[in-house]
């Protein structure tokens, strides 16, 4: 696959991100909120939790994750309702379900901003949320869109003028990577699943298989670094107010 | 399960004790006087870069209120459609409140509970009826096309008096919206043809007046009357009452539903109390409007060159197989979130995003006055905007005209040019300092673009501001 130089419209390269932007504890009631920006796609979110009690079809011997996705002007239609389940099935896998049976933890989300990459956005600000709220969770989810243009490269992180011109976009949510605090050992089962691992994948558009395969790649490069980002965000910021759920 | 769910908001017998005792002696939890506002801070949206027309091409009518610790924002937008048959000749408008759960562990998503039904009716009350938008100017064709104005209020934090926020959340973002330009046209002259913003200005709303919602609440049998109530207060009052006034000392609206009854006399003290209240809020409100009206003036007679590029985004990827020019840069903005800043950062940020990038690339119309001097006492807001921002945009050519003398100096040089002074002194947090000290360091080797690229990083900056 040649290098090609793609013209994107804000003079970004193939593989160039837009700024990110991460700030947390903003909201007062929420138990924990956080605010991700790629961009101009601005996304809050907010979690509270875990809350007493199981809705009427989830198991109450796990804990179960509620997703109410706010969109910023306008009703509630099928496309909010399918961000919501996408949500809560990444969360779900990232969360650790057996530690607080027969509660629900509810993550609020709230878009500011639409300008492509809305879906990663949230993951990522959920994640955030998740751990401004110090809920335990496995590990973080760290999500980006790649496009396909005609030419078959992939242009990361497209904005949304993009997103409409080209054939083809997937969303891609794959694992943090874990930082040992035993740097000599490896392990061993961390290799397979979490080296390897693709948490969520939602592509609109066709793709050949091959070029969906590069996708995969460049989309786990970048999330590498979208997730030294959020770790070094989540790890400058004083402890905060520990006194949330009053 | 909802009734366990909502038990987290019920509030322990000692606390009320205590915020009803406090009040007996003319004390209030969070230390303010009866007849004191919280702090309100009032933000606009940004403008989004325009590749094409889409119906929400810029942000113009989207504000972000909070009053002490309430937040709330408020989108508008508009719509062609047909009138209601009794007033033909008229526009409409809308009210949509959404009490977002993530607000308050109490509030439901779905259908709206009563308090939300009334926040709705009040702000709709104070703004339709008092007449104070003008909907025959939103006519285009009489009963067939007219403008329908959508007002949507998101509460996103219920710190109480939710009710006076969503006000000024939605007289901010009316007074600041604006409609596409329209005309007639077409082969018979009845077809509407909406300009593109980019292609003929947009319109402001035209608003007559502001009313304004003043909340007071009541206690003790209303022997204790206090206003703008916390969210700990709202539970302990025994009554509430919102009066919806002008700064013309007109009584738009007034809201008591049940609570406690009240003494007529208290009543028009409070109606006083009131009248003093909006003329204070209506002069901040006017003047934050009136800085994000500067700046989006500002903007659009900077915003001439199409051809650079308005922004670059830094952060690079190395993938396996690539090794070319990419490099890996990161935006690490920690920033943390602080309630009570005044706001017109965020667009003076982005404002000074895209009138450096432009005068940069329209090259040297412009006098390249080098500007030498320390970021931290620089500051515009005690200036002029205006002469401000050309200064700024002389200063981002200045050190580079120069060249580098020091690192150090152009460095600093740089980050004077891009952030306002408030923002300086976030950068001086040696963290992000230092790790953009080497980025700098590179980027001087490379082209005039690849220095732009640093000015993205405001963008981020732009997003949030220390707490």
């Amino acid at each position: 696959m040649g290098a090609m130089t793609v013209d994107r419209a804000d003079g970004r390269s193939a593989n160039q991100l837009r700024p990110l932007a991460c700030s947390r504890n903003i909201l007062h009631r929420a138990h924990g909120s956080a605010r991700w920006s790629q961009g101009d796609t601005i996304v809050l979110a907010a979690v509270y939790g875990p809350k007493a009690g199981t809705k009427k079809g989830e198991n109450p011997e796990k804990a179960s994750i509620e997703v109410i996705w706010k969109p910023k002007t306008g009703q509630i239609g099928k496309l909010e309702k399918e961000y919501e389940m996408i949500l809560k099935r990444t969360l779900q896998s990232i969360c650790l379900m057996t530690i607080h049976p027969n509660t629900t933890t509810s993550i609020i989300v709230q878009v500011f901003g639409d300008d492509g990459a809305l879906l990663p956005c949230a993951i990522n600000a959920s994640c955030a949320a998740l751990v401004d709220a110090g809920i335990p969770l496995r590990h973080l989810a760290v999500a980006i869109c790649c496009g396909l243009t005609e030419g078959g490269s992939v242009i990361l992180d497209p904005t949304k003028a993009e997103e409409q011109k080209i054939q083809a976009f997937a969303y891609l949510a794959f694992p943090n990577s874990p930082l040992s605090v035993l740097p000599s050992v490896p392990s061993a089962e961390d290799d397979g699943p979490i080296e390897n691992g693709i948490i969520t994948s939602v592509t609109h558009g066709v793709m050949p298989v091959v070029d969906y395969f590069n996708c995969l790649e460049r989309g786990r490069a970048a999330c590498a670094k979208i997730s030294e980002f959020h770790r070094r965000s989540l790890e400058s910021q004083v402890p905060g107010d520990l006194t949330k759920a009053t | 399960m909802e009734q366990r769910l909502a038990s987290t908001s019920r509030m322990t017998v000692n606390e009320r004790k205590f915020v009803e005792t406090a009040l007996a002696s003319d004390l209030r939890v969070d230390g303010r006087r009866p007849f004191d506002y919280r702090r309100l801070t009032i933000k606009f949206g940004r403008s989004v870069p325009v590749y094409g027309f889409t119906a929400s091409a810029t942000e113009d009518g989207s504000s972000e209120v909070q009053l002490g610790q309430t937040h709330v924002i408020g989108f508008v937008t508009s719509q062609l459609v047909q009138p209601y048959r009794d007033r033909p000749n008229e526009g409409t408008l809308s009210i949509f409140t959404e009490f977002s759960p993530m607000a308050d562990p109490s509030f439901e998503a779905g259908r709206p509970g009563e308090s939300a039904i009334e926040l709705g009716r009040v702000v709709d009350r104070g703004l339709r009826e008092s007449k104070a938008v003008d909907m025959e100017s939103l006519c285009v064709v009489a009963g067939k096309s007219v403008w329908s104005i959508r007002v949507d209020l998101h509460i996103l934090d219920n710190g109480g008096n939710l009710i006076d926020a969503a006000n000024i959340a939605a007289l901010a973002a009316l007074l600041t919206f604006r409609r596409p330009e329209c005309s007639l046209g077409g082969e018979n002259g009845q077809d509407i043809i909406v300009h593109d913003p980019e292609v003929m200005e947009p319109l402001t709303l035209i608003i007559h007046h502001l009313p304004i919602a003043v909340t007071f609440a009541f206690f003790s049998e209303g022997n204790i009357m206090v206003i703008d109530p916390t969210h700990k207060e709202e539970v302990v009052m025994g009554g509430r009452m919102t009066a919806t006034v002008n700064s013309n000392g007109d009584v738009c609206a007034v809201q008591k539903a049940g609570g406690e009854g009240v003494t007529p006399n208290m009543i028009m003290q409070c109606l006083r109390i009131a009248s003093v209240k909006a003329a204070d809020i209506t002069s901040k409100i006017k003047n934050a409007v009136e800085t994000y009206n500067t700046e989006r003036t500002l903007r659009k007679v900077k915003r001439h060159s199409s051809t650079v590029t308005h922004q670059v985004s830094v952060p690079d990827v190395i993938t396996k197989d690539k090794q070319a020019e990419n490099i890996i840069r990161h935006q690490e903005e920690m920033i943390h979130h602080e309630p009570d800043r005044i706001s017109n950062c965020d667009d003076e940020m982005t404002v000074d995003t895209r009138t450096c990038i432009k005068t940069e690339g329209n090259s040297r119309d412009s006098c390249t006055d080098p500007f030498v001097g320390g970021p931290s006492n620089w500051d515009p807001y005690l200036n002029k905007l205006s002469s401000n921002l050309v200064g700024k945009s002389q200063d981002l050519l200045g050190p580079l005209t120069i060249g580098k003398e020091q690192q150090e100096e152009s460095k600093s040089n740089k980050m004077a040019v891009e952030n306002s002074p408030e923002y300086a002194t976030i950068s001086s947090n040696s963290e992000t300092l230092g790790v953009s000290g080497p980025r700098q360091q590179t980027d001087v080797a490379k082209s005039l673009k690849d220095a732009v690229k640093s000015k993205a990083r405001k963008k981020s900056k732009a997003s949030a501001t220390t707490r």
